[in-house]
């Protein structure tokens, strides 16, 4: 199969911008909880979010008008500049031929939520006489790919993919598919989502947040903590990437997506769907489980998910595996649709740089999740194969390989 | 591996015009209008009062007596189309036993009310008394989850947003995975569902019919006609069966089409620039289906009824046919008739368009008196017609999202 590489990084997370901060910063385990400052938190059982700070739209959102989206564009059109810069193509200079064949494809799971929160505040404050033209203008969730096109002039295929927590994943398969059909020559993709009240009040329902930091895989681990933030790649076809002269990151050898087909927010009691997930996974990118060099976990922290995630890496790796699995959510907090994006980039930094980043926070071991995560300390090795897994409402699960490029012929 | 073809071997919908691709059809044929006064919701502070409203919905007809309680508006309508799409392809839950079903489903908000009510619940009541129910089916993929939880869909669930694009953008992305490998089978298409919370965002933007000083339109959608001033908001479900044709050969599955190609654009100015785009994405469906020399039958636009998008889908129409080397070609609009469903729009104007591959009828466009001055299509009638219809003839459907994504597809009768 004709293979696509991983040619720009662009991070807009709760531990800084750019892949030259976070990265280091993931590597000497930063964190990047801080109490809420978006909204009162004060009925609220839990007071820690992950949001991104000190970001200025108006430093990336440069042919809109900044007031004119809401923050979950802001993020995409930041982390799409630095990608397409990293990269080393400038939108500027773009022909118009160039235009036409580069596309956008972005995840998210709740799009512009702070649109419609400003709505329900006019609706129970009775004031809705005050709402105009803006919500049909800023909230629906394509806006967020479409802001980004149009911010830099992308003319060919542009699709917002809604799939949750494991949107990230599955806007990189639909980017794959459309480098390998022809329909596009160059790919934004990643996702993005911000910090609201409404997700915040919602995993709270669920008792899923924890109430002081997110310990995946250890024993006494109290669950996720909800963050904000757009992780973007530029994905080509390896063969226009070498012609150009880029650099390549790492490959995307293959994907698997499934769906648990079992409950809207609770995962399958064995971890099915995502064996299955990186089942496909494997054998779509010509791989065995032991040429995976790290594994991007899910890893939210919460009891369930990581008992599970334990189970179906057991499934596809063997009992007693030794492949390093580790959750940089530890560190940023569960980024929702944004959250395989960014991991994504992980992986391709992890083969290109040769690190693996911690899971933070790890004290005691849990013998329900009888991994190697990689606990509290950064670890230099060599990476040939790094898998990244994402799991969503709804059941989804989407695991994509990335690969060592092969040196060039 | 080459491309594999992709087929259609069963269709399912939900529409203000009946629940079966034969009903709506007929309707479409005969010119009845499914837009009629907002009874879902109290619709006095829209510029139209008008909607292509599915009553009365009955969930239970299609899906028995199994406990519908966690399930929203939005879900019963996809969850229902799956129902038909499958039991017309003979996908019982025994003949697909072992394997992975996938669904692409295109949507503008999955449900924007489940999400305003679990949004306006917290604020009156405290953060303690929201629904975990609605938080459930607060994220975009609700539907799709919940229609994979019923049918035990295991494969790919993907959900695609992109307005009125969505629901082309998912049929074409389920025959890509089809095309490569990914899939074997996809029921693929889309859902929208008819709220007050979307429609009053619409109709605040002035994008909703009878909104303009002195309309003429009394809140009715006029696709194409010179008093067009809006759309009205629609709703319904619609799922296709796409099949690897070796697939549905091979367990005798009656073909109601071939997808042939399908081509995507975006117009980063959301303006002029959207004529150019649609234009691209139809050359792009035209080379993709490699059908250079088909004989074409007619359109399937996505015009709604909007002032400017009408026109300019009218033009990227009239750009793209020309470099494919045709004119004159017959054009229809079924939003007159359904008004504009956002995701299931996609859905509605491929089962449109299959039913008219079949027997050549093409529906007319309700309520069309004239069309501006120099309007590009000559293939505008109010009338319904009828034309010549043989294996491979193609059909074309189009749909420009007003935030910048426009889509192509190509059918073709088996």
């Amino acid at each position: 199969m004709t293979s696509i590489a991983v040619t720009g990084l662009g991070l807009a997370t709760p531990i800084g911008l750019g892949h030259e901060t976070v990265w280091p910063a993931l590597l000497s385990g930063r964190s990047g909880f801080r109490p809420v400052a978006l909204f009162d938190t004060s009925r609220h059982g839990t007071h820690l979010g992950a949001e991104v700070q000190d970001f200025d739209p108006a430093a990336w959102v440069r042919r809109l008008p900044v007031s004119s989206m809401g923050r979950a564009s802001h993020l995409a059109i930041a982390a799409s500049r630095m990608a397409l810069a990293d990269a080393g193509i400038d939108p500027e200079q773009m022909t118009p031929e160039a235009a036409e064949r580069f596309g956008v494809t972005l995840g998210t799971t709740s799009g512009e939520p702070l649109e419609i929160e400003r709505m329900s505040d006019l609706m129970v404050g009775d004031r809705l006489d005050e709402l105009g033209g803006e919500l049909a203008g800023r909230y629906p969730c394509h806006l967020i790919a479409a802001h980004v096109a149009s911010e830099l002039g992308f003319a060919g295929p542009n699709q917002m993919i809604p799939t949750a927590c494991a949107a990230g994943n599955y806007a990189i398969a639909f980017a794959v598919e459309a480098l390998l059909a022809g329909r596009a020559d160059l790919m934004i993709a990643g996702g993005a989502d911000s910090f609201s009240r409404m997700t915040y009040t919602g995993f709270g329902k669920l008792g899923a947040i924890a109430p002081d930091l997110v310990r995946p895989f250890a024993k006494n681990r109290k669950g996720m903590i909800p963050g904000e933030g757009s992780g973007v790649l530029v994905l080509e076809r390896t063969e226009s990437a070498i012609s150009r002269g880029a650099r390549i990151y790492a490959e995307v050898a293959g994907y698997g997506l499934t769906c648990d087909a079992h409950h809207m927010t609770a995962a399958h009691p064995e971890g099915d769907g995502p064996a299955r997930a990186m089942e496909r996974a494997l054998r779509t990118s010509g791989l065995v489980a032991g040429d995976v060099s790290y594994v991007s976990a899910h890893g939210t922290g919460t009891p369930t998910n990581d008992k599970l995630e334990t189970l179906a890496v057991h499934r596809v790796f063997g009992r007693g595996t030794t492949v390093p699995v580790s959750s940089i959510k530890s560190m940023i907090g569960h980024t929702m649709g944004a959250a395989s994006a960014i991991e994504a980039a992980v992986c391709s930094l992890a083969i290109h740089e040769g690190w693996i980043p911690p899971t933070m926070n790890y004290d005691e071991p849990d013998p329900e999740c009888d991994l190697d995560c990689v606990p509290n300390q950064a670890r230099q090795v060599r990476v040939d194969v790094a898998m990244n897994n994402a799991y969503a409402f709804g059941g989804n699960n989407a695991s994509v390989i990335f690969r060592r490029p092969h040196a060039p012929a | 591996m080459p491309p594999r073809e992709v087929v259609v071997t069963g269709l399912g919908l939900l529409s203000p015009l009946g629940d079966t691709p034969e009903a709506l059809h007929e309707a479409l044929l005969a010119g009845e209008v499914g837009i009629k006064p907002i009874e879902l919701f109290d619709p006095s502070l829209l510029t139209t009062k008008l909607g292509g409203e599915i009553r009365p919905f009955e969930p239970q007809r299609y899906l028995g007596e199994r406990n519908l309680r966690p399930l929203d508006r939005t879900s019963r309508l996809l969850i229902s189309a799956a129902t038909r799409a499958l039991e017309d392809a003979g996908w019982t839950e025994e003949a697909r036993n072992g394997r992975e079903l996938s669904l692409a489903v295109g949507t503008t908000y999955c449900s924007m009310h489940t999400i305003g009510e679990f949004d306006r619940r917290g604020l009156k009541l405290g953060p303690n008394y929201v629904s975990p129910f609605d938080f459930a089916n607060s994220v975009i993929n609700a539907a799709a989850g919940q229609t994979a939880i019923w049918h035990k869909l295991a494969g790919v669930n993907s959900t695609l947003a992109g307005g009125e694009a969505s629901g082309l953008q998912a049929i074409a992305y389920g025959a890509d995975l089809i095309r490569t490998g990914q899939a074997d089978m996809v029921l693929a298409g889309g859902v929208e569902e008819l709220c007050f919370e979307s429609s009053i965002a619409y109709s605040r933007a002035g994008r909703l019919a009878g909104g303009e000083v002195g309309s003429e339109t009394n809140g009715r959608p006029v696709p194409f006609d010179r008093a067009r001033d809006g759309f009205a908001p629609g709703e319904g479900a619609g799922l296709l069966v796409l099949e690897a044709a070796e697939v549905a050969e091979a367990r005798g599955a009656k073909i109601h089409a071939r997808i042939a190609g399908s081509g995507a654009a975006f117009a980063p100015d959301r303006n002029g620039d959207f004529a150019a785009a649609l234009s691209r994405a139809i050359r792009a469906a035209w080379t993709s289906s490699g059908a250079e020399g088909g004989a074409f039958l007619c359109v399937s636009s996505g015009a709604s009824g909007a002032r400017e998008l009408d026109a300019w889908e009218a033009e990227g129409i009239a750009r793209g046919l020309e470099a494919a080397g045709v004119s004159g070609l017959p054009v229809t609009a079924i939003k007159a008739n359904l008004g504009e469903a956002l995701g299931a729009s996609g859905a509605f104007q491929a089962m449109s368009l299959i039913a008219t591959l079949a027997d050549g009828r093409i529906p007319g466009i309700a309520g069309l008196e004239s069309t501006d001055p120099g309007f590009p299509l000559t293939g505008v009638s109010a009338a319904s017609r009828a034309f010549a219809t043989a294996p491979g003839t193609l059909a074309l459907a189009t749909a420009i999202c007003a935030d910048g994504p426009v889509m192509a597809l190509l059918l073709a009768a088996p």
